[in-house]
């Protein structure tokens, strides 16, 4: 495997506010990674430092085998970038911005109608394409966007946040869209997301971020197992307090008793499992509901970086937040 | 370089040609001024034809009037005087204006998906140039042409022909050109409209009133006239005021054509320059 992007201590200041804070990680070729964290976490701004269009306070990073700052020419050559705004021209039809992108990205003519028309097909808007896209509904746009992004042939995709704001349905659409992109074309995906369901879904590996800083990285699995065992929801009939029987089988590391109902975390759930049951029903007591949870994501994820909600200062243009909100309706 | 800056120009023209009516509002500013402003003040008009009961021969009245064309350059009417500088104004204040598209691009992600393409800032920049020029420069004409089409509007001198009709046009296109160059740089300079309308104001307006756009350089003040002469809006107003009212020029009027042509071409290419820079700086990576 051949590393396609390095970043080493990188980090951006915005005045005194530190927007990336020394992070380090690497990416692989041919791997799906995805950034995972709340709202003014960073990753836009690390996705920005990566494909140029930030500078680097500190630090440096490689995208394709060129460094960021020393080339960033060669670096936009290779990549294909699908910005969190759509930006494909409403007053232009959906094969003229495919055409003109190809064109900034100096895809032979040619070549060009070929593939642009090939993309429009593989993301069903070969239909579409003599539309102006002020016509196209959100998920149109997104797909356009993507089709916008892919017409040169990168090797290496950028996607931030790829399906914000979308339905549930188109949302699943994008992510057969990008796994296929992965997969079958080989391509190299690193995405934002602040889904998480969309990056256990997704990703091969998932770097957590909140603060500017990696709190964890791993695959979906590995992160998930990092949260000691599985919660089994036990509640009994009569009012005894089963804690300390509970807390005394082998396995168990955590009781937390909620009227009848006890919550109980697990190490080795199919040894501590059959041991509780026994125990609770050997001093006579009557389980009246039993439940598993395995630990989602969403778990790992809140672990990691806290309930708060993140209310801090926008970071993007309101105003284009305001008309991304209106073209995805 | 060129193939981008023209793939760029026509994505921005595509769009002002798929929707007309964006050129309304500088016809009517053109028609507005024209019309209103140019029929209602007539210098001319204000010489009296009587003076305590007294009428005035119409000889006397005659020669007043002759002495008051004079001053406005031989011009016959107050719209032949003001057409030329209803150009220079409808040509600053669109291209001005016509940094709003740029810095809503900005705003939409536009620019960044544009700077994160192996295209160079340099076709960024003059794409921005271009799509103002030709919008602007295309009212310039419009403008023109409502000029004649008025009842007692422009009243061009004999002789006029083709090559008056382009050294017309060629002193607005410098102007254009260069102010165009300044404007776009300004509006990759801006983060958000308010910003922009701000400069506008502080930069147009007093470039079109410090100049002989719409009075004559003799009625101006000294330090005004001072201002109004080494302004390229000024250059530009007399050289197409030159060509309008007389047919074929002097020696003299020649001599006086090719400095201003200098003077505005001098004026672009240095806009053009100093443009550039501003953008490039605006656009690297922050």
């Amino acid at each position: 495997m051949t590393k396609i992007i390095g970043a080493e201590n990188l980090t951006k200041t915005y005045n005194v506010i530190k927007a990336v804070d020394h992070i380090s990680f690497s990416v692989e070729e041919g791997e799906l990674f995805g950034f995972l964290g709340p709202n003014g976490a960073g990753k836009t701004t690390t996705i920005k430092m990566l494909t140029t269009l930030a500078a680097i306070t500190e630090g440096r990073a490689t995208v394709a085998g060129f460094d960021v700052t020393k080339d960033p020419a060669e670096v936009r050559k290779a990549i294909g970038i699908i910005p969190q705004e759509l930006t494909a021209d409403d007053e232009l039809k959906g094969i003229e911005n495919l055409l003109l992108a190809a064109k900034l990205h100096h895809v032979p003519g040619d070549k060009a109608r070929g593939k642009a028309l090939s993309l429009m097909q593989l993301f069903e808007l070969e239909g579409a394409a003599q539309r102006r896209v002020k016509t196209y509904s959100g998920g149109m746009r997104r797909r356009l966007q993507l089709a916008m992004g892919l017409i040169h042939d990168p090797k290496l995709l950028f996607l931030d946040e790829p399906t914000l704001g979308l339905d549930v349905q188109t949302r699943q659409n994008m992510w057969a869209y990008i796994r296929k992109l992965n997969r079958e074309d080989g391509i190299t995906v690193f995405m934002t997301t602040h889904y998480l369901e969309e990056a256990d879904s997704l990703c091969d590996r998932i770097a957590i971020v909140d603060c500017g800083i990696i709190k964890a990285s791993g695959s979906p699995s590995e992160l998930k197992s990092r949260l000691s065992g599985n919660v089994l929801t036990l509640q009994l009939m009569d009012g005894a307090d089963a804690s300390g029987l509970i807390r005394n089988v082998q396995d168990v590391t955590e009781v937390v008793k909620e009227g009848e109902t006890y919550k109980i975390k697990l190490e080795k759930t199919e040894r501590a499992l059959p041991a509780i049951v026994e125990a609770v029903t050997a001093k006579g007591l009557k389980i009246s509901d039993i439940s598993l949870a395995k630990p989602t994501l969403d778990q790992v994820f809140l672990q990691i970086t806290g309930n708060a909600m993140r209310d801090g200062p926008a970071t993007g243009d309101s105003y284009g937040q305001r008309v991304l909100i209106e073209r995805l309706k | 370089m060129f193939d981008d800056t023209i793939a760029l120009t026509g994505r921005s023209l595509k769009k002002w040609i798929r929707n007309p009516a964006a050129i309304m509002p500088g016809l009517f500013t053109a028609v507005f001024w024209l019309v209103l402003f140019g029929s209602s003040f007539n210098p001319v008009n204000l010489v009296p034809t009587q003076i305590g009961g007294t009428p005035l021969p119409p000889a006397v009245i005659q020669q007043i009037q002759a002495s008051i064309t004079s001053v406005f350059g031989g011009a016959t009417n107050y719209i032949t005087f003001l057409t030329a500088g209803v150009i220079s104004f409808i040509v600053v204040i669109n291209m001005a204006y016509g940094g709003i598209d740029i810095v809503l691009d900005r705003q939409l992600g536009y620019l960044n998906s544009l700077l994160g393409s192996p295209i160079s800032r340099a076709s960024i920049f003059f794409s921005g140039v271009m799509q103002n020029f030709v919008k602007a420069f295309f009212l310039a004409l419009l403008t023109f042409a409502v000029a004649l089409l008025i009842p007692n509007g422009l009243m061009l001198g004999a002789g006029f022909g083709a090559l008056n009709f382009i050294g017309i046009f060629a002193a607005f296109a410098l102007l254009t050109f260069g102010f165009s160059c300044l404007f776009t740089a300004v509006a990759f300079s801006v983060k958000n409209v308010d910003s922009l309308v701000a400069i506008i104001n502080f930069l147009a307006f007093p470039l079109v009133f410090m100049s002989t756009a719409m009075f004559p350089i003799g009625t101006f003040p000294s330090w005004l006239k001072g201002i109004a002469e080494v302004n390229p809006v000024t250059k530009a107003v007399e050289t197409a005021r030159l060509l309008m009212v007389n047919g074929s020029l002097s020696a003299g009027q020649l001599s006086t054509f090719a400095d201003n042509m200098l003077y505005l071409v001098i004026f672009a290419a240095a806009l053009a320059v100093l443009g550039y820079l501003i953008a490039r700086r605006a656009l690297r990576a922050e």
